[in-house]
């Protein structure tokens, strides 16, 4: 099942993105949580808190001043970017890129 | 004055900029109102009936520089004169121009984009104040739709992910041209709230408004603040927020 959670601005994606990945879960299905917001606040609602979010975000804006490599692949790009969360379920941060190399995913 | 709110998605910066937008211009001043948001929200708490209403085609003019296809508007009509010509009244006699609203993927807004923006280049300058209402977010707001802004003030609601919100806007301004950059707190409900905001962003708090169930009403309605509770806290605040950006930047 892939779902993306859209809607304006303070109506209520984040927070129902979150319970919505940590439902299934715990239910025990294989989730994958992915930020694509420019403003990636996903951690917090997830109950990763403050430094955790903030570091993934740092490291995802790093590939944009080129201080950091882009992925090669989806497997690795969940890898690098993404951080285990709460009920067993991966958060990755993967908001569009500046500068997108050919074959970047 | 030139001041635009910007801020996480929710927080409230259509709300207090439409607020803020009627109460400067009930001091006497000459607002212009300008909604950059493709999910404009602004002409509701302004109390403008129109709510989708960017600039025409006929005011934007493509050309082609270098085989590339660029706008800007068409000959002869100058920011001021689309802000006379297209800017809608509203409410107190605000002036009120917007981007227009995006509609969906298939609708090719980039005239209306680069329209709008020349427009921000060429704003009318004495005798106006102008109050902006950017997207939510953290895309660069202080080069881009908020370039003619002398002050941009960022909602904060006392929430974990506003809070970095606003930190994170914090940290953009500092490494470019050094805007003037000051928080307002929104939606306050606990004593400390003002104080754990501009502690935890480091930016100066210019305006405290309280928690509102007034302004959830005048949303669900669909009527401004103002019209609605036009004496309650909310409208309070913003007037006390009022006088104190007049008279911090006065005299200019």
């Amino acid at each position: 099942m892939k779902i993306a959670v859209v809607g304006k601005g303070g109506s209520g994606k984040t927070t129902t993105s979150a319970v919505l990945a940590r439902t299934m879960a715990r239910r025990g299905r294989a989730t994958l949580a992915l930020d694509c917001d420019s403003n990636p606040n996903l951690g917090i609602s997830l109950g990763l808190g403050e430094e955790v979010t903030e570091r993934l975000v740092a490291l995802r804006d790093a590939v944009d001043t080129g201080e950091e490599d882009h992925a090669s692949s989806p497997d690795e790009l969940v890898r690098r970017f993404g951080v285990d969360a709460p009920d067993g379920l991966r958060l990755a941060v993967v908001t569009a890129i500046q500068n997108p190399q050919p074959g970047c995913p | 004055m030139r001041v635009a709110f910007v801020g996480k998605g929710g927080v409230g910066k259509s709300s207090l900029a439409g607020t803020f937008a009627r109460v400067l211009a009930r001091t006497g001043e000459r607002v212009l109102a300008l909604d950059s948001d493709p999910m404009p929200g602004l002409a509701f708490s302004l109390g403008v009936e129109r709510v989708d209403h960017g600039l025409p085609d006929e005011a934007i003019q493509e050309y082609e520089e270098e085989g590339r296809r660029r706008y800007r508007l068409r000959d002869g009509l100058t920011g001021t004169g689309a802000v006379e010509q297209y800017a809608v009244r509203g409410p107190d006699g605000v002036h009120f121009l917007q981007l227009g609203k995006a509609r969906g993927p298939r609708w090719n807004n980039t005239r209306q984009h680069f329209g709008f923006q020349r427009v921000l280049d060429d704003l009318p300058g004495a005798g106006w104040s102008i109050v902006g209402d950017l997207p939510g977010g953290t895309r660069q707001p202080f080069m881009t739709w908020g370039r003619y802004a002398e002050t941009f003030l960022v909602v904060i609601e006392p929430t974990s992910a506003s809070v970095l919100t606003g930190r994170r806007l914090a940290g953009l301004a500092a490494t470019d041209e050094a805007p003037r950059v000051a928080a307002v707190a929104n939606k306050v409900r606990a004593p400390d709230d003002v104080e754990q905001i501009a502690r935890r962003t480091g930016l100066q708090v210019v305006g405290a408004v309280p928690f509102d169930p007034h302004l959830a009403t005048a949303d669900r309605l669909g009527v401004a603040l103002l019209d609605h509770d036009p004496e309650g806290s909310t409208a309070v605040a913003v007037a006390s927020m009022v006088d104190t950006l007049r008279s911090g930047l006065e005299p200019s």
